[in-house]
């Protein structure tokens, strides 16, 4: 039989029982394609199975930074234009840490918000895909779905898993 | 072998995830009671007493203020570093939730955050004017420039705190405007208006709440949260190393960078509590904002109040066992007894002594004693900061030079003003932002365990 090319879509109102209905759809090797939830519920986090990945980018941008800014520290107060303060050493290592920390604080944080919108392509004023209003507020979506559709085989079996979750509501789309 | 006492639920009630939506963003959606209108009221005359202060300021300049020869900081870096001391509040609240995990902090954090960002512009504004000629600012930026191949000195503390400053502002608005956007998108989906819808939509950059993104959020939210715990700790530290690296009596010491942070600490949830308590009123949120919440804002404040304490028993041990006769004249002649003995005291019973009352659990619950308290505890922080500022700088080693200090009316119009702008823009978020972080506190509401879904789950919150 012919795979139709559309996704099925439960609606709870619960996360464990949204919890339960992946746990089920995972067992029979379903794929789910996304899960959309009001808050962040951490069993369907796991299902994931992996971690972002935004920590190595702010590792990274804080490096790039401090290497910078002391770059750029060096060639003002050493190079460029060397004038002593106070009797100190032109090359006061010190009281340059405090500028270095602040700096790389600024362009980690500037960096890691860039790349987490960057990554999720949210952006101002971008029309957002609601799917189901409730989204935001007190229901847990799921939405399955395999590239190239799904048999008809699997389609009942989700939607079997799906009302024995006690879903409210299932839809195609 | 012990048995503790499970904390009691984070969320009264025992309300379902509709209900929390329904009774944190309701309060944004209606048109506001009237004493919204008139605190609204006073606040924007306060702002218009304070733009009229700043603009005779800017064009008359600063002959306007009550500074002299001798005092040349005076009324506005006192309150340049009490409202930066309020502004760390926020901050502290993010560090407890996101670092140590603190899930209380969920249900005060949005608005600490909010007040730390108006706290701290109007921070910002005090130095700034206090430049006298404030459309020069730009020469503070680091850059070559057509002045001659001179850079700015980075070897100076008051460049470290424009910086820190800057920063502090940016991560703030950053962490909090991110801490929003699934409360952005929940009021977009609940507005019925076409212009708050689109308003809403636009902010809340088209969050619908996938898995995924809340993956990544979840990392931004530690990342910008870890970041923000050093910055904190940094920004009054530079505030303090600003006093310490001069050579001022009373000024001199290595104890004022954890002293003044402490302080921050302390005066930013005294005025959380002050206007936790107001709030919790006002809008009805008290299953959010329990009287849990608040005695944990009063340890802190113990806590805060402590370490203040002992700050200034050791600064005035050190200035008599150091036996350097000008630091034993500003403690013991200028503070302790003398010209600013009022201030000294009034400072150290607000700040030292009146909140070990909240040793007392029947004064923690007490909602008219907690707003009392919480506001004696900003007048000492504010008298701490006039004592510290103009007692050393009235009489330091040069009698000849002695002087006191009186603020002008322009002086006190510009600390006004900021009450102004504090208050307006404290106002406005309170009316078109859910005020508690909706998406945190669903977390919250019911974490009973699986095998007890299906049977009783009230009663049960863990």
């Amino acid at each position: 039989m012919k795979p139709i090319d559309k996704d099925i879509v439960g609606i709870f109102d619960d996360d464990r029982k949204l919890v339960g209905a992946i746990g089920k759809l995972r067992e029979n090797n379903i794929t789910v394609k996304d899960a959309l939830t009001p808050f962040p519920v951490h069993d369907v986090l796991k299902f994931l199975g992996r971690e972002s990945r935004l920590p190595y980018i702010s590792v990274l941008t804080g490096l790039g930074a401090a290497t910078l800014t002391f770059a750029f520290l060096y060639y003002t107060s050493v190079l460029d234009y060397p004038i002593r303060y106070g009797g100190k050493p032109i090359f006061s290592f010190p009281s340059f840490v405090i500028i270095i920390y602040l700096v790389t604080i600024l362009l980690t944080f500037l960096g890691t918000t860039l790349a987490f919108q960057l990554r999720t392509g949210l952006y101002p004023g971008k029309d957002p895909e609601v799917l189901f209003p409730g989204s935001t507020d007190d229901k847990f979506i799921i939405i399955v779905g395999e590239v190239g559709g799904m048999t008809e085989e699997t389609r009942a079996l989700v939607n079997r898993i799906l009302k024995e979750s006690q879903a409210d509501e299932i839809f195609e789309k | 072998m012990y048995n503790t006492a499970v904390r009691p639920a984070l969320i009264a009630g025992n309300k379902d995830y509709k209900q929390v939506t329904g009774e944190i963003a309701g309060p944004s959606e209606r048109v506001p009671a009237k004493w919204w209108f008139v605190a609204m009221t006073i606040s924007t005359l306060a702002l218009i007493f304070g733009l009229w202060a700043m603009f005779v300021t800017v064009v008359r300049g600063l002959g306007t203020w009550g500074l002299n020869n001798s005092v040349g900081w005076g009324w506005d870096i006192i309150n340049f570093v009490w409202w930066i001391g309020i502004g760390h509040a926020g901050t502290a609240f993010t560090i407890f939730l996101i670092v140590f995990r603190a899930k209380w902090a969920a249900s005060i954090n949005r608005t600490a955050e909010a007040m730390t960002i108006f706290a701290v512009m109007n921070a910002a504004l005090f130095p700034a004017l206090h430049l006298g000629r404030i459309w020069l600012i730009f020469f503070i930026f680091p850059y070559p420039n057509t002045r001659g191949p001179l850079w700015v000195n980075f070897n100076s503390p008051l460049f470290d705190d424009f910086l820190a400053i800057t920063t502090y502002l940016l991560l703030s608005l950053t962490l909090w405007y991110f801490g929003m956007l699934p409360d952005l998108a929940t009021m977009r989906d609940r507005a019925t208006s076409k212009v708050k819808k689109g308003v809403y939509g636009f902010f809340s950059m088209g969050w619908v709440g996938t898995v995924k993104n809340w993956m990544r959020y979840e990392a931004l939210a530690k990342v910008l949260g870890g970041l923000a715990a050093p910055l904190v700790v940094s920004v009054h530290t530079i505030v303090a190393i600003d006093f310490a690296v001069s050579v001022i009596p009373g000024w001199h010491t290595t104890i004022l960078p954890p002293y003044f942070f402490v302080g921050a600490i302390f005066s930013g949830f005294a005025m959380v509590l002050t206007i936790m308590v107001l709030i919790r009123k006002a809008y009805a949120l008290t299953d959010f904002i329990t009287i849990s919440h608040l005695e944990s804002i009063c340890k802190v404040l113990i806590f805060g109040s402590m370490v203040i304490g002992l700050a200034y028993a050791t600064e005035i041990f050190i200035a008599w066992y150091s036996g350097v006769e000008y630091e034993m004249f500003v403690f013991f002649r200028s503070r302790i007894t003398g010209n600013f003995s009022i201030a000294f005291w009034i400072m150290v019973v607000c700040n030292a002594m009146i909140p070990q009352l909240l040793w007392s659990k029947k004064i923690r619950s007490s909602l008219t004693w907690l707003l009392v308290i919480s506001i004696i505890i900003n007048i000492g922080m504010w008298f701490e900061r006039f004592v510290i500022i103009v007692s050393s700088l009235a009489q330091d080693y040069l009698p000849s030079s002695w002087v006191g200090f009186t603020p002008t009316i322009i002086d006190v119009g510009i600390y006004v003003g900021t009450f102004g702008i504090f208050f307006c823009g404290f106002l406005l978020f309170i009316r078109y932002i859910p005020i508690i972080a909706i998406s945190e506190v669903k977390g919250l509401t019911r974490r009973v365990p699986d095998d007890e879904l299906s049977t009783n789950i009230s009663d049960k919150q863990i």
